[in-house]
């Protein structure tokens, strides 16, 4: 296994010298795991560490280049555990035994099936070109030389040195892999593809002899190889593609840490169907190059779509490209539906207009990947994103139909559409795809399209079940009469320490995604907002989240007046500022009363919300800073990368260490489970280099029964203090969370016990 | 140093699950390796293949047409498809009780499955109308009606277990198949909360979710193999149950099974397609976990059927 940037650390002498130009040998540790510094920079190694590190540094499966083409490369076995990373990539068969016409029929087929499928090209990558015994090195140079023409990388098959040597000189100026080396020829085949540059293919009768002669090839220095599964039968080549792989990267014998090949086409015996079975199998279970006896549309449909499937990163949205997608022989005259680019909600709704057999011109935009609502609450689903959208892809000429019908779910963005698209009739579609048939079907949209012609521009709506929100009602002014009353009782906010340890909870429970906080926000309904603060103020949550959505036409106005709203009320309250909209959080800063801490900025990531932290930076507040870049991070080492690019960037611009709290994303148990301790282990590296940390903790438990979820909090925010978190996100109003928070801060030693700790 | 073999054998195995009666009768399971790996032990019992009959008459295809020709009923259908040497066990399929759509009454259904019963020699297993609530009446109904024939009922789900394993489970002792769909944590939560209302372990079966190639596969490829693994290395009992993948229903749905010649002329022939998109879908169900697939198309089940073989 590759060696993490702890393991590196282990073997650091630990002085935090600075020699090698980084602030502490952890720091340093975690760069050479990235590959950004050579662990020579460190002049105080020691020489047994240097040696364990080269040898614990070199991966458990070689990766390689064939023209464009990524081979090896996996750590895993199943795609659940990590990405798979190379994708199996498909040739077809030609052999000099076949007659001229034959070849020609062959070679000539192989275009044929070339498409494009969720933004990736779907063709037949490689030509293999195998030579038979019987025949001479020049048919096999002619084969070769045709097989060329088609400007793809070449799979040169033949055991016969002589053959092997006039094959690649008629494949010169190609890409090739010589596959040919065997216990008996392995050191002159080895020069013949040193000599050319390229992979040598190493095949043997047994996995015994395979190895061994792999041993002999990298004696002798090769190390540029794939391995053969062999052609003696469909059992001996599965094991034998399942045990290479099972035996480099679960039992760490690098021997057999090398891409495959898998000939199909001579396992098939002619049977096209078992031949589909078998690239099937093979692209499940482990080859690397699956090669078959021709490719046609039956077989390349569902084998493309399940490489597709499998080799899709399982942390990453599978995206579809933004643009125009006409359906049901949709032209510029066809109504729109607008969408966002994550592939499901695309297949969803693309499936839906498609059972509703009416032209409809579905438009994707870009959303990150996202879903409708999380692209919203982010801001990847906006006002200006789509008219950015529409701008870029020239919607408004290319389409003349001017009905645009919106996801049900973000009918709240409807007059702000409206007002950047004012040609169009923006018309609130549903809430679900599957009553999307019915809806199209019936022409139900019509009835809200409201005619516009050139000269009449913004404004103007159709009624309809969902309000156009207002967009210039100014925030009311704020008065505060007498304390807050939960039954009788007055709530008043307590005072916060910023320096005390004690564990900081930050209320999540004023949220725009909750449709009575998005309700108040749209119309300044001090009411239900006031009475959610009251609410976690009361349960004893330390600072409050606002979270007042994208918020793109009134975010500086709303913010202003939701910080000066609560503050005001419950004596300064300490808040969380939460929106995409960075101006809002400035303007929120402005008015924002420090007397119990400084504001939070949430959130930055290492990625596109970067920018965060310099707003933090030239604001004095705290930041919480996401440890992912546009998409959950694959494992510990890129969490502790990004935070050290994140933590890096807020110490030059001034910031102290205390104000990054570090957010090793908290990932959903159902679902995620396997990945629990990862997060856990993020933590107590944050705590180790003695960083704040902080999460939205009850992801955890999503979709779990309401009457699991406090316990199941519960016990991970005591893990989770356990390895060192310093804050979370909850919801305090979650007696047993709060409680069991306040029982971990008198184990750690952060308060002093007295029986009647958990009312205090 | 040379090569040695560590072959991944489990202390934990997958329930042996017998369906049918006589030397017809067909086994899942009882593995103590992950699927088709018989380089790391012996596996006793082959992965199953079923073959997909519907009440509705219509076909997906020219070829399905022209193999039920001249069948009239479900249970000449059956008859006909029980007849295919490579078929392990007919799935009966009563797509026309959906109450949405002809809402044939479950005695029309009960009489149909008694007819297929005396036709066919193989096993039977009994797929609804995906109506949960009828389902759970029509599951009792026709396991009342098959008694002593060990008939598997698909499927068990999160809204009627209860009436499922009460009646075709624990009623008439009849084989129960739990469903869920590409959720492991329901997965295992069924087969908890079915055993716990009575039914043996050992005569549940599971389906945890299909999917046509290149349709969100990767999700039915992590479920079936985070249940294996579990099973197998946590020696979780609960998830140790035979997984039986309904796939033809899901691959004769999707474009490139169903998109005619005149619409897709590049794509070729409309039977290949729908063939060569259920066979391939079937190997990787079977490569990821599947102990039993259930098929529409003769040729992909000769098709499949070879696959198996040549592995075994």
């Amino acid at each position: 296994m590759a060696l993490k940037g702890l393991d590196i650390f282990k073997l650091t002498p630990k002085t935090n010298c600075k020699d090698c130009g980084n602030p502490t040998c952890m720091a340093f540790a975690m760069k050479v795991a990235s590959g950004a510094l050579p662990i020579e920079k460190c002049p105080h190694m020691s020489a047994e560490a240097l040696s364990t590190l080269s040898e614990a540094t070199a991966p458990p499966m070689k990766s390689y280049k064939v023209g464009d083409l990524a081979l090896g490369g996996e750590t895993v076995l199943s795609r659940h555990e990590k990405t798979l990373v190379s994708k199996t990539l498909y040739a077809v068969q030609v052999c000099d035994c076949m007659d001229g016409a034959k070849q020609d029929e062959v070679l000539g087929k192989i275009p044929a099936v070339d498409y494009e499928r969720i933004g990736e090209r779907m063709y037949v990558e490689m030509v293999y070109v195998r030579h038979s015994s019987d025949k001479a090195p020049a048919d096999f140079a002619a084969l070769v030389a045709k097989a060329k023409a088609l400007g793809r990388p070449l799979v040169l098959s033949c055991t016969d040195v002589e053959a092997m040597k006039a094959g690649v000189e008629a494949a010169a100026g190609c890409d090739v892999i010589v596959n040919g080396a065997t216990p008996d020829n392995y050191a002159d085949m080895s020069a013949v593809a040193a000599g050319a540059k390229a992979l040598l293919g190493v095949r043997a009768d047994s996995l015994e002899a395979l190895h061994d002669v792999v041993e002999k090839l990298e004696a002798a220095g090769n190390k540029n190889l794939i391995l053969d599964v062999g052609e003696a039968s469909v059992k001996d080549a599965y094991a034998n593609a399942v045990q290479i792989r099972r035996t480099a990267l679960k039992d760490g014998d690098r021997t057999f840490g090398y891409p495959s090949i898998v000939n199909v086409a001579n396992l098939s015996g002619g049977d096209a169907h078992l031949e589909a079975a078998l690239l099937s199998l093979f692209t499940c279970k482990y080859g690397s190059i699956v090669v078959c006896s021709e490719m046609t549309y039956a077989k390349a449909l569902p084998l493309y779509g399940l490489r597709q499937n499998i080799f899709t990163d399982p942390q990453k949205p599978m995206k579809v490209t933004p643009g125009i997608y006409p359906i049901n022989g949709a032209d510029e005259s066809s109504p729109c539906c607008l969408t966002v680019d994550f592939a499901l909600t695309y297949f969803l709704v693309s499936g839906e207009i498609e059972r509703s057999k009416m032209p409809v011109n579905l438009l994707i935009t870009d959303a990150s990947g996202m879903s409708v609502l999380t692209a919203w609450a982010a801001g990847k689903f906006s006002s200006s994103s789509i008219k950015k959208f529409f701008d870029e892809y020239d919607i408004n000429n290319k389409i003349k139909n001017r009905a645009l019908i919106i996801p049900g779910k973000v009918a709240v963005m409807k007059g702000e559409i409206q007002d950047k698209l004012p040609e169009w009739s923006v018309i609130v579609g549903t809430t679900e795809a599957v009553q999307l048939v019915k809806y199209l079907r019936d022409e139900e949209w019509k009835k809200n399209y409201v005619e516009k012609s050139a000269a009449s521009a913004a404004g103007e709506t159709a009624a309809e079940p969902a309000p156009a929100p207002k967009k210039v009602i100014p925030a009311p002014p704020i008065v505060v009469s007498g304390p807050y009353m939960i039954d009788d009782k007055p709530v008043t906010y307590k005072g916060h320490d910023p320096n005390a340890q004690t564990f900081v909870t930050i209320g999540e429970r004023i949220h725009c995604i909750s449709p009575a906080i998005r309700k108040a926000m749209d119309t300044y309904d001090e009411a239900p907002i006031l009475k959610r603060a009251a609410e976690q103020i009361a349960a004893g949550a330390t600072y409050l989240d606002v979270n007042i959505g994208p918020a793109e036409s009134n975010g500086p106005e709303l913010m202003t007046w939701a910080v000066q709203l609560l503050q005001q009320n419950f004596n300064n309250v300490p808040l969380a500022l939460d929106t995409a909209n960075m101006a809002a959080i400035e303007a929120g800063i402005k008015v924002y009363n420090r007397a119990n801490g400084k504001p939070i900025v949430n959130s930055a990531d290492a990625g596109s919300r970067i920018g965060y932290i310099d707003l933090a930076a030239a604001n004095d507040a705290i930041v919480i800073a996401l440890c992912s870049a546009d998409g959950i991070a694959k494992d510990n080492e890129e969490r502790m990368m990004h935070c050290h690019n994140m933590l890096e960037r807020g110490l030059h611009l001034g910031m102290q260490a205390d104000d990054l709290w570090f957010d090793p994303l908290f990932l959903v148990i159902k679902g995620m489970q396997d990945k629990q301790m990862d997060v856990l282990n993020a933590i107590r590296a944050f705590s180790e280099e003695g960083l704040k940390s902080t999460g939205g903790l009850s992801n955890n438990s999503n979709g779990m029964p309401k009457h699991i979820r406090p316990i199941m909090d519960a016990a991970m925010v005591g893990m989770a203090m356990t390895m060192g978190l310093t804050s979370a996100i909850v919801n305090p109003c979650d007696q047993r969370l709060m409680e069991t928070i306040k029982s971990c801060d008198i184990i750690k030693n952060h308060n002093l016990y007295a029986d009647s700790y958990l009312e205090i | 140093m040379p090569f040695a073999k560590k072959p991944q054998v489990f202390s934990a195995k997958i329930n042996e699950l017998t369906l049918g009666t006589g030397d017809k009768a067909a086994t899942l399971g009882g593995q103590n390796v992950f699927n088709l790996y018989t380089f790391d032990a012996p596996i006793a019992n082959r992965p199953k293949i079923g073959i997909d009959v519907s009440d509705d008459p219509e076909q997906p295809s020219e070829g399905l047409k022209a193999f039920y020709a001249g069948c009239n009923t479900l249970a000449e259908r059956a008859k006909k498809a029980a007849e295919l040497p490579e078929a392990d066990f007919v799935c009966i399929r009563f797509d026309l009780a959906d109450p949405n759509g002809e809402n044939k009454s479950i005695e029309d259904c009960v009489a149909d499955a008694k007819a297929v019963a005396e036709a066919v020699d193989k096993p039977v297993v009994v797929a609804g109308c995906k109506n949960s609530e009828k389902d759970a009446d029509l599951f009792g109904k026709i396991s009342e009606a098959l008694q002593g024939k060990n008939i598997l009922v698909l499927s068990a789900k999160e809204e009627n277990y209860k009436g499922v394993a009460a009646g075709a489970g624990m009623a008439y002792g009849q084989k129960v198949g739990a469903e869920s769909a590409v959720d492991i944590n329901l997965a295992k939560q069924l087969n908890v909360l079915i055993t716990q209302m009575g039914v043996n372990g050992e005569n549940v079966a599971m389906n945890v979710g299909s999917a046509a190639a290149g349709y969100g596969f990767e999700y039915v490829v992590s479920t079936l193999e985070r249940v294996k693994a579990a099973a197998l290395s946590q020696n979780d009992s609960t998830l140790q149950m035979p997984i039986i993948t309904p796939v033809g229903v899901e691959t004769w749905g999707v474009k490139e099974a169903t998109a005619s010649e005149s619409d897709a002329p590049e794509w070729g022939a409309q039977e290949e397609r729908g063939i060569d998109m259920e066979v391939e879908t079937a190997a990787a169900c079977l490569a990821y976990g599947s102990d039993a697939v259930i098929l529409k198309h003769p040729v992909s089940i000769q098709t499949t059927a070879r696959l198996v073989a040549a592995l075994m």
